[in-house]
């Protein structure tokens, strides 16, 4: 038995001396749990970009697919896409500076109320109402109740001002803690600009309550206007807030790569380029190619009416069959406009995406002024806004090179390009009467139209936000190629999981705004 | 007092339960599950040993104080000792819940490249769903469960948990296997065991009474004859709409890049092509004839497959020990050129009766799999199916000089030679310069230590191993580019794991040993395991390459990426269970563990679980009619606890994600349940954190699932014809599952302890001999029959919370709609398409089905029942077996038809009224009138939640009056899953074997002692209405097909010699 004692010690022994401590091991020794708050910004910076050419463009009615594997015009919205586990991080940024030991006033939490901002206007104008003062709190408050649109609208307007006088605060304390921005390297001076110029986007989105007493936003229109030094706005094309593609990493989302999956399944829509050609504006040359069976037919490829986009609402059929159309030799195939190759598929840094940008600042003003919300030169900022956009393109008076592409070639190879001269005058531009600047509702439109030229294929849904608000310009709708029964919705759903894990607090916000149902084509308070 | 053991004559293993008397005296004992027996009785006396299935014999008492009775039994009933959990071998009788036992010896003749696919129908409960693909691994499923769920059954190699692949074993090393179907029978494995258990039981030593053996068995066997392949048409080339002329093939012709197969019908007209010739001058490419120079592309591309199985094994046995020693070489080329695989198994088992007290028991496996090359199936242009069935035309031949050559002249190593550069491959680059390496070692082990205190005490340490390591290196060349990949710059990838655990149990064990006090026979035992846990792996890739064909990181263009996933776990159980049996009545069996699980938080990380299991044989104490000779009943029920592991892992980190992620067993911690950041490069390849998504929860408790299962086994006719029925049901949950929580929290998820779910379902196996053997024919003829069904259902999910998103369980599905408590979770959610009353489809202005904005039940993934019959002949020395199986009732949707309808490479889109409107198409004429109706007058409105019509009545329809390219009707009709919808339900002749054994009066006194030779077939005969894939591969819950390479046939030959 002596033997037996000997023998179970020892296996006791190894059974204790093999336990190890258990909390340490419940841990993930692959992950962080606490980070510094650069690293977080710089996510949420990322989670904010909105890209080029995807579906929001579409819906833009700058661009069309033609082949229905990849996608279609159509506006079947479903559930909308919400960003508050962005906010979260916001929130945590915010929490990792502090514990960082950054003082109460710091960049982060300046930026924080910038950031809550931006989001929630963006939110909020896809869906409706939302919950704003109960969210984000995790398991403090799981069914958050739903705040009216109009009160989120009132945080965001604070949220604005606050944030601007923080970062006066900062930048004039000389904090230089910001890390982690890739969009204004840590510059304090252009976020305040962003802030404000930010600001103005919101305010004229509010046009339909510009008598709303609550919000008083004529007033904080000119406040703004008015106040230069408090309220610094971007001065040109380079405050854009705008996000720069690069080589490696971040490619422009069309580029050498996908040319052969892409180059001939999208073309322009109608509503864009058809518009851009009937002002005569060479923004055309550099953003389109002729149409293949224009040239076949005899036209130059530097005329505009070589120029032609499809109508977004036509079945997808037939735009996929005429944008395949075979022109023969020499010519490119098709009955439209395809996006120009030299610019947009010759390099991977095609050209940056502006998310909030200078042309939209002017056109903002000038429709502040032309309504009547401040005093100042309405037509002065329009055509800012126009020679603006313009510059972005890299457009100047007098000679400019425009590239299209030979039929047949390779888009990296510079020879596979012919090189056309085009003269332009901005005088005999702006002289139009499409473009000329004039009084009443119709200079309103033109600015429209403008603003609407300039957003092409960035800043998000402005485009469409605008011609919700103002109908400006209409946008094609009632065909096969629309969906949703041939109309353009006002909206998204809410996502269905709120339907299983906030219903009650749904289901007064869907009764409140539309009648108890998340109907797409029903409008929500702003627009109204 | 003289002790005795009872064996059979035959071959000399214990025959358990045999009644044991003195003859002329009452006094009587049985003989234990090893044969053994004690009585009171002295030299001269009689004893007389008798039973079921063993005819009364009489042994006198000699001298010693020990007795080897010899006794003569029927086959039939000495089988039914079982090896159950932790090795432990019980009277199948005696158990009280279900256990199906399959012989090794019956799986190495008509062999699978992977040992388990060979159990394919043996187990009613048990389906195996085999892959075709080289090193592919089978889904395996036990009463319902579901893989991607994590509900995988654990391995068990004598008694010992292991890590397996399950390749990381021989089949010509099995003695058996025995299929634990539930937690009661396997609860004494832990939460692993929750799923059921796969236990192998190897070979010890040697039967030969010359106390060694050596024993060869070579299979060799070839892959010929498609079972099932996609039909695609060869008539129309690649483009779009009858559109195609060759520039670069990048985009710059007409449709020459990443095309559809719509393009222009081959006529021989001229059209410019890849291989046509180019001007000098001009630089324009001529036309040449376009002809379908490519019939057949893949059937031709596509070569036989080749299995050769050699193993060898030496084996002896003495009085002090039994040993033995063991080699196979599998060896496998694949239906796809240049890819093999080979695995080579040793294996060494060792008994050592050290003294009679004293043994000594171990065992170690070594494998090691290896191949430069394996293909990958997966969707995308990495995938041979891909790139020449669903998207590749029949205008290039496969067997062309140029393409065969590979690369593009003076470009070698650059740039390939192909039809198409944009998007698809030339197939020889993928299979001879596109290579796919994998080098795993794999070694499992234990060594035990019994040590016998007194005659009821026995005392046993053992320690136990398993552990892997494997390589995966991926060579990706120039002008390779799947997905993500466009600039098609090469790379290399490396994927590394190892994984290591260590199992030590100490177990003390009493038995009464046949002392039956008072009618109680008791076997009980108590002990503690400790497992220890560890894993590491990393992923590294480059980011292009600088110098072609230079397959190492420092040769990246950008920097490298590199991941690692590093994890440790342990768990410390403490663990009883009991035998008790009531005379012949009634056996009780009861297990208890306690685990401390380091995964879980700590409060809540100890936890206890029983089980408990009933049976009686009725016959043995109930006179029963004459013509049922065996009637047992049992009952058992079993609580599983465990959390936070999962039983697979994939790679540290996908960064570039084309093809398939290689996944591994695992059974490590998850750490779901940790709030952490993760840190990605995503801006100009800096880090950026992102705080998690889903809500820790540091009171979270193990999920719980109790199984309750009843069965009765009853015999007929002297057991010529037994029925074993089972019923069982699970019980699961509360589990733990992430919760859907408002958006509005700033979180998406929150981890909980929730979702109940009821699964219930019913065993059948039938055994019975149609013939005996007799010796005046030498015939014999047996059957054997295996059928069961099952159907889960969702019970509870979270308190206040009522439905789930469509797809919680079948993650393919649209998860647009919600499931209700009491609905079955295997429902299938997918587009549907927009349907007036009468059931046809609604058009839209341009006559194309209207797909409704959200997603529609469209069937169950779930088979309604599973079945297997398998019928043995035997004459003289000659035998014949031959296996029907299948699967009935089931929907998938089918992928492979979706994709080659759309791509226009499905055969029907040639042929009928389809054939006339795709020649139309060609023409440019719109003709293709779809089936159904437009709207004449309102518009429809949908339900928000349902996605279903809410107003028909207020519209009104009209015969669809548009028409249009066939093309763009496909393209809608063929993308929305109702139109892919199909019936599981197949069946397949899946083995035969002739075999015949060459009788001792033919081998003489030569130096072979025993041989034989087989004709074998797998997978000879497939049935089904889906013949474009083998829906033998979707089992369960599998709702979504996938690629797969084409499935054939298996026909070769076993030969068997023992020296």
């Amino acid at each position: 038995m002596k033997h037996n004692k000997i023998l179970i010690s020892i296996i006791v022994i190894l059974f204790l001396g093999s336990c190890q401590d258990f909390e340490e091991l419940e841990k993930d020794p692959n992950r962080p749990t606490s980070v510094t708050p650069g690293l977080v910004l710089n996510g949420v910076l990322n989670d904010m970009t909105e890209r080029a050419w995807n579906n929001t463009q579409r819906w833009n009615q700058f661009n069309c697919c033609n082949y229905n594997y990849y996608g279609t015009q159509e506006y079947n919205w479903t559930s909308a896409t919400l960003y508050y586990t962005t906010l979260k991080n916001v929130v945590k940024m915010e929490e990792e500076a502090v514990s960082g030991g950054a003082k109460a006033l710091n960049p982060y939490a300046a930026l924080g109320k910038f950031l809550r901002a931006y989001f929630y206007y963006r939110m909020t104008m896809i869906v409706g109402d939302l919950p704003q003062e109960e969210a984000l709190q995790g398991l403090q408050e799981l069914t958050p109740e739903y705040d009216t649109q109009k009160q989120i609208f009132g945080k965001i307007l604070n949220w604005l001002d606050t944030a601007n006088t923080d970062i006066a605060a900062l930048i004039s304390s000389g904090d230089n803690t910001l890390s982690g921005d890739f969009y204004y390297n840590n510059d304090l001076r252009k976020w305040q600009k962003a802030v404000n110029s930010f600001k103005l986007r919101v305010l004229v989105q509010l046009s339909k309550k510009e008598t709303d007493a609550d919000l008083n936003i004529k007033a904080k229109f000119a406040e703004v206007l008015s106040n230069k030094s408090k309220y610094p706005l971007f001065d040109s094309n380079l405050d854009n807030l705008q996000y720069v593609y690069n080589n490696q990493f971040n490619k422009y989302p069309i580029n050498p790569d996908n040319f052969g999956f892409d180059a001939t399944r999208y073309n322009y829509s109608s509503t864009y380029l058809n518009r851009l050609s009937a002002l005569k504006d060479p923004r055309v040359f550099i953003m389109a190619e002729p149409a293949g069976e224009k040239l076949k037919s005899g036209l130059t490829p530097t005329s505009y009416e070589a120029f032609v986009g499809a109508d977004p609402n036509q079945d997808l059929g037939d735009m996929s069959s005429k944008a395949g159309i075979d022109n023969g030799a020499g010519y490119l195939p098709g009955k439209y406009s395809f996006f120009n190759r030299k610019r947009f598929y010759s390099t991977y840094t095609a050209e940056n995406t502006i998310q909030i940008g200078y042309p939209e600042l002017c056109f903002n003003i000038a429709e502040g002024i032309h309504r009547g919300w401040a005093t100042g030169n309405a037509e002065e900022w329009y055509v800012k806004g126009i020679q603006a956009s313009h510059r972005f393109y890299g457009l100047k008076e007098g000679d400019n090179d425009v590239y299209f592409f030979k039929a047949g070639g390779s888009p990296t190879n510079s020879a596979d390009y012919n090189k056309y001269t085009i003269q332009f005058n901005w005088e005999q531009y702006y002289a139009q009467a499409g473009v000329k600047y004039e009084t009443g509702s119709a200079g309103l439109d033109k600015i429209l139209l403008q603003k609407y030229l300039a957003f092409f294929q960035n800043s998000g849904w402005e485009a469409y936000f605008n011609y919700r608000r103002t109908g400006i310009p209409s946008f094609s709708e009632n065909g096969p190629g629309t969906g949703n029964s041939g109309k353009i919705p006002k909206r998204f759903q809410y996502p269905s999981s709120e339907l299983t894990t906030n219903s009650e607090n749904l289901t007064e916000a869907l009764t409140r705004q539309f009648g108890g149902k998340d109907d797409i084509n029903l409008d929500m308070w702003v627009i109204k | 007092m003289i002790t005795g053991k009872v064996v059979s004559k035959a071959d000399g293993t214990p025959v358990p339960s045999a009644s044991v008397t003195l003859k002329g005296s009452s006094s009587g004992t049985s003989s234990n599950v090893d044969g053994i027996f004690s009585i009171r009785a002295k030299p001269g006396d009689v004893i007389q040993i008798s039973g079921v299935g063993i005819k009364m014999q009489e042994f006198t008492v000699g001298s010693g104080s020990s007795l080897i009775a010899e006794i003569e039994t029927d086959a039939k009933v000495m089988s039914e000792v079982v090896v159950t959990a932790l090795g432990i071998r019980k009277e199948s009788k005696r158990i009280g819940y279900s256990i199906q036992e399959v012989k090794g010896a019956d799986l190495v003749k008509a062999r699978e490249p992977n040992p388990v696919n060979g159990l394919v129908g043996k187990v009613a409960g048990l389906t195996v769903a085999p892959s075709a693909e080289l090193l592919g691994t089978p889904s395996l499923i036990l009463r319902g469960s579901d893989p991607r769920r994590g509900q995988v059954p654990l391995f068990v190699v004598d008694g010992v948990p292991i890590s397996s692949d399950t390749y990381n074993f021989a089949p010509d090393d099995i003695e058996s296997y025995s299929i634990l179907k539930g937690p009661s029978a396997s609860a004494l494995y832990g939460y692993r065991g929750q799923n059921g258990a796969i236990i192998i039981n190897t070979k010890k030593g040697s039967k030969d009474k010359r106390g060694f053996s050596v024993e060869f068995n070579s299979s060799t066997m070839i892959d010929d004859g498609f079972l099932a392949i996609p039909k695609v048409q060869d008539e129309y080339g690649p483009g779009d709409h009858g559109k195609y002329s060759f520039v670069d093939g990048r985009g710059g012709g007409l449709n020459d890049g990443d095309y559809d197969v719509w393009g222009p019908k081959f006529e021989g007209q001229l059209i410019p092509q890849y291989d046509s010739p180019v001007d000098p001058v001009t630089g324009a490419r001529q036309g040449t004839p376009w002809v379908a120079r490519g019939k057949n592309n893949l059937e031709r591309f596509i070569k036989s497959g080749l299995l050769m199985v050699n193993s060898i094994a030496v084996s002896s046995s003495s009085e002090k020990s039994d040993l033995r020693f063991s080699a196979t070489h599998n060896y496998q080329e694949g239906i796809v050129p240049n890819t093999k695989l080979s695995t080579m198994n040793f294996n060494m088992g060792n008994t050592f009766r050290l003294t009679p007290k004293l043994t000594f028991e171990s065992n170690v496996n070594f494998s090691r799999q290896y191949t430069e090359n394996f293909p990958d199936v997966v969707y995308g242009p990495n995938s041979i199916i891909y790139n020449i069935t669903i998207w590749g035309g029949a205008d290039w031949d496969v067997m062309d000089p140029g393409i065969r050559g590979i690369w593009q002249p003076g470009k070698e190593g650059v740039q390939s030679l192909y039809a198409e550069y944009q998007r698809y491959h030339n197939p020889w680059l993928m299979v001879e310069k596109w290579p796919r390496g994998h080098f795993k070692n794999d070694v499992y082990g234990y060594a035990s230590l019994k040590y016998k205190i007194s005659p009821s005490f026995e005392l046993m340490g053992r320690s136990a191993i398993t552990t892997f390591n494997v390589f995966r290196s991926e060579k990706m060349p120039f002008s390779a580019h799947p997905y993500g990949r466009e600039e098609g710059k090469g790379d290399y990838r490396e994927d590394k794991r190892d994984l290591f655990e260590n199992n030590t149990d100490l177990l003390l064990t009493y038995t009464n040993n046949g002392k039956i006090t008072k009618g109680l026979d008791i076997r009980a035992s108590a002990g503690g395991n400790v497992r220890t846990f560890r894993y590491a792996s990393t992923f590294a890739t480059t980011d292009y390459l600088n110098v072609p064909e230079v397959y190492n990181f420092s040769n990246s263009r950008n920097p490298v990426k590199v991941y690692n996933f590093n994890s440790q776990m342990q768990v410390l159980s403490w663990y009883g269970f009991a035998d008790i049996s009531y005379k012949n009545y009634v056996n009780l069996s009861v297990t208890g563990r306690w685990d401390k699980l380091s995964t879980l938080p700590s409060g809540n990380n100890l936890y206890f679980y029983p089980s408990a299991s009933l049976s009686s044989v009725l016959s043995e104490y109930i006179k029963l009619p004459e013509v049922i000779s065996f009637l047992k009943l049992r009952a058992s029920i079993a609580n599983v606890k465990g959390g936070l592991t999962s039983p697979t892992r994939g790679p540290a980190a996908y960064p570039i994600g084309y093809g398939t992620p290689y996944v591994t067993a695992y059974d490590g911690p998850t750490y779901e349940n940790v709030a952490a950041y993760t840190t990605p490069l995503v801006y100009n390849n800096q880090p950026a954190a992102y705080y998690s998504n889903t809500l820790n929860n540091p009171s979270l408790k193990a999920f719980s699932r109790t199984n309750y299962e009843a069965g009765i086994d009853i015999r007929f006719l002297g057991n010529r014809l037994g029925l074993d029925v089972t019923y069982f049901q699970y019980k699961d949950g509360p589990g733990i599952f992430q919760r859907d929580v408002s958006q509005a929290t700033g979180y998406i998820k929150e981890i909980v302890n929730g979702i109940e779910t009821v699964r219930k379902g019913w065993e059948v196996s039938v055994n019975g001999t149609v013939i005996k053997p007799k010796q005046r024919t030498g015939f014999s003829w047996d059957v054997m029959f295996n059928w069961s069904t099952y159907e889960e259902e969702l019970t509870a999910i979270y308190p206040g919370v009522s439905s789930l998103n469509s797809n919680f369980f079948i993650g393919d599905n649209r998860g647009d709609r919600l499931i209700n408590i009491g609905d079955r979770v295997d429902a299938i959610y997918g587009a549907s398409f927009a349907k007036t009353e009468d059931g046809q489809l609604i058009n839209d202005g341009g006559g194309r089905p209207i797909v409704l904005p959200r997603g529609q039940m469209l069937g169950y993934a779930n088979p309604d029942w599973v079945w297997a019959i398998n019928n043995k002949f035997g004459y003289k020395n000659f035998s014949l077996s031959f296996q029907f199986d299948g699967r009935v009732g089931g929907s998938l949707v089918n992928y492979i038809q979706r994709q080659t309808f759309r791509g226009g490479r499905h055969a029907e889109t040639v042929q009928g009224a389809m054939g006339e409107a795709r020649l139309q198409d060609y023409n440019g004429v719109k003709s293709w009138d779809g089936p159904g109706v437009q709207i004449a007058s309102g518009s429809l409105q949908y339900d928000p939640v349902t996605g279903q019509i809410t107003n028909l009545k207020d519209v009104t329809f009209k015969d669809n009056e548009t028409k249009q390219f066939l093309q763009d009707w496909i393209s809608r009709y063929y993308a929305a899953e109702e139109a892919n919808i199909v019936s599981k339900t197949f069946s397949k002749l899946r083995e035969v074997i002739i075999g015949y054994t060459f009788p001792s009066s033919m081998l003489g006194k030569s130096f072979i002692k025993g041989a034989s030779v087989s004709l074998v077939g797998r997978n000879l005969l497939y049935f089904s209405n889906v013949k474009d894939v083998d829906l033998d591969q979707y089992p369960g819950f599998a709702a979504y097909s996938t690629l797969q390479t084409p499935t054939t046939r298996r026909y070769g030959i076993n030969l068997n010699f023992t020296f």
